[in-house]
């Protein structure tokens, strides 16, 4: 039982909303050195990902497109065809109240205690007067949700991305992330509850739950998968979006384009 | 010693505030302005995918600074295309981005596009924050990156929840073309074919 639970939880672990709403790759250093010959090109920084398994990653990144067609996508139909927005909105807030806890300790492990405040208050309030969560009364009183995960706590204590990994399944990831999503599973104090209720119907569904809950609403991630080298286009939007939340609404000069004299 | 911080940022902000105080309140009537028009675009059911692609065009040619855009999201190939190819990069550019937009268009109803606020950044460039609200779903936060030149406002980058577009569109540009052999042939073949194939 145990170890059904154990294989379960590394499932589980690599779940959480998977595309839209957190990820984001990897640094900026390192990078390809297969195209050496351009030194007297002009050097262009954010062309460089550091991503080093890139064939594997690809071969994963492939499969997990093919597993999104063949499984996942259809999953999604029904479930966005059976159940109204309205219902889908309820189950969203319903799985983002049981993330509250673990939003909760990362707050506190940043030191961030307004933060870890007002999370608890979320998640008291969600919890009982929005009916196990079912109703986000939080977020009409002003208390809105903000994701924060243990890969965001070691980003914002300096650790760099490391490699850009696909995970099977939930896809874009990096060493930090991916190592974080380990630590955020195992201290998660409602999957130990789970644990020693010996409840994997709960655990078992709350995955399922998250996994179509993730996929069903992401028009964003629908239409960069139509680019011509989508690996890429999530590659880099993984990467930008993780830097813009470790940043955390402190607001930076991002590179852009920009006049210059012969246009 | 924390008072005297605050003081001196607060004192540092205003006088940043203050310099480019014009171009900020320009830049935010810029982007009022192409927010109505493109909501316009995005609600009005009566209009035909092919005017609301060339009125999209008109805009993209307009307000943003397009051969700006593509010089960047070619990074160091720029340098390397012939004029030729860069000619048919552009043209290929311009009309992805608009085949791209116009379908996604379509799938709006009842937007709003409200101004955010603004900021100038140390490129000279100012930052407008807007967010489009949606009936469904939570709104989506877009920052436009615009500078003036020669007395021409233009948008430079759009930045969608924290992600430059450019960047990402200049990442794929680059895989694309190392895959082709550092051809940017390879890039416009692809950008070719993307544009023959029917939209799903």
């Amino acid at each position: 039982m145990k170890i059904f639970f154990t294989v379960l939880s590394l499932f589980h672990l690599m779940v959480a909303p998977a595309y839209s709403q957190e990820d984001g790759l990897s640094g900026s250093d390192t990078g390809k050195t297969l195209y050496v010959q351009e030194e007297t090109l002009q050097p262009s920084s954010a062309v460089e990902d550091n991503d080093p398994f890139e064939p594997v990653n690809r071969v994963i990144f492939g499969l997990n497109d093919v597993l999104d067609t063949i499984i996942f996508d259809p999953i999604s139909a029904v479930y966005t065809e059976v159940l109204p927005q309205v219902v889908r909105e309820h189950i969203g807030y319903v799985l983002r109240n049981l993330s509250e806890p673990i939003v909760f300790a990362n707050n506190i492990l940043q030191g961030e205690m307004q933060d870890a405040e007002d999370t608890l208050r979320r998640f008291l309030i969600n919890s009982t007067v929005g009916v196990a969560g079912i109703f986000d009364v939080s977020t009409s009183l002003d208390i809105p949700y903000k994701k924060e995960d243990f890969g965001l706590t070691l980003g914002r204590l300096g650790f760099g991305a490391g490699p850009y990994i696909v995970i099977p399944i939930l896809g874009p990831s990096n060493l930090r992330d991916a190592c974080g999503r380990i630590v955020d599973f195992a201290g998660d104090p409602i999957n130990w509850v789970a644990y020693f209720a010996d409840s994997i119907f709960y655990s078992n569904s709350r995955t399922s739950a998250q996994i179509i809950d993730a996929k069903s609403d992401s028009e964003i991630v629908a239409d960069l998968k139509k680019n011509i080298d989508p690996y890429a286009t999530f590659r880099t939007w993984y990467s930008e979006r993780r830097k813009h939340l470790i940043a955390k609404g402190e607001h930076q000069t991002i590179d852009s384009p920009r006049p210059d004299d012969d246009d | 010693m924390k008072k005297f911080i605050v003081l001196f940022v607060s004192l540092f902000i205003w006088t940043q505030g203050v310099n480019a105080e014009i171009t900020r309140a320009k830049a935010e009537a810029f982007m009022s302005e192409i927010g109505e028009k493109v909501i316009y675009l995005l609600t009005d059911n009566s209009i035909s995918d092919q005017e609301r692609a060339d009125q999209f065009r008109e805009i993209l040619e307009t307000k943003f600074n397009v051969k700006a855009i593509a010089k960047f999201v070619l990074g160091r190939y720029w340098k390397q295309a012939s004029e030729e190819e860069k000619e048919r990069f552009l043209n290929l550019f311009t009309e992805t981005t608009v085949a791209s937009y116009a379908t996604r268009f379509k799938e709006y109803t009842s937007e709003r596009f409200d101004i955010l606020g603004s900021r100038s950044e140390s490129d000279e460039g100012v930052t407008v924050s807007t967010q489009i609200v949606r009936p469904n779903g939570p709104p989506i936060p877009i920052d436009w990156k615009i500078f003036e030149k020669n007395g021409e406002i233009r948008i430079y980058d759009v930045i969608l929840e924290g992600i430059s577009m450019s960047i990402t569109q200049r990442s794929e540009y680059a895989s694309v073309i190392q895959k082709g052999g550092g051809q940017i042939e390879s890039l416009n073949l692809a950008l070719e074919k993307k544009l023959m194939t029917p939209k799903k």
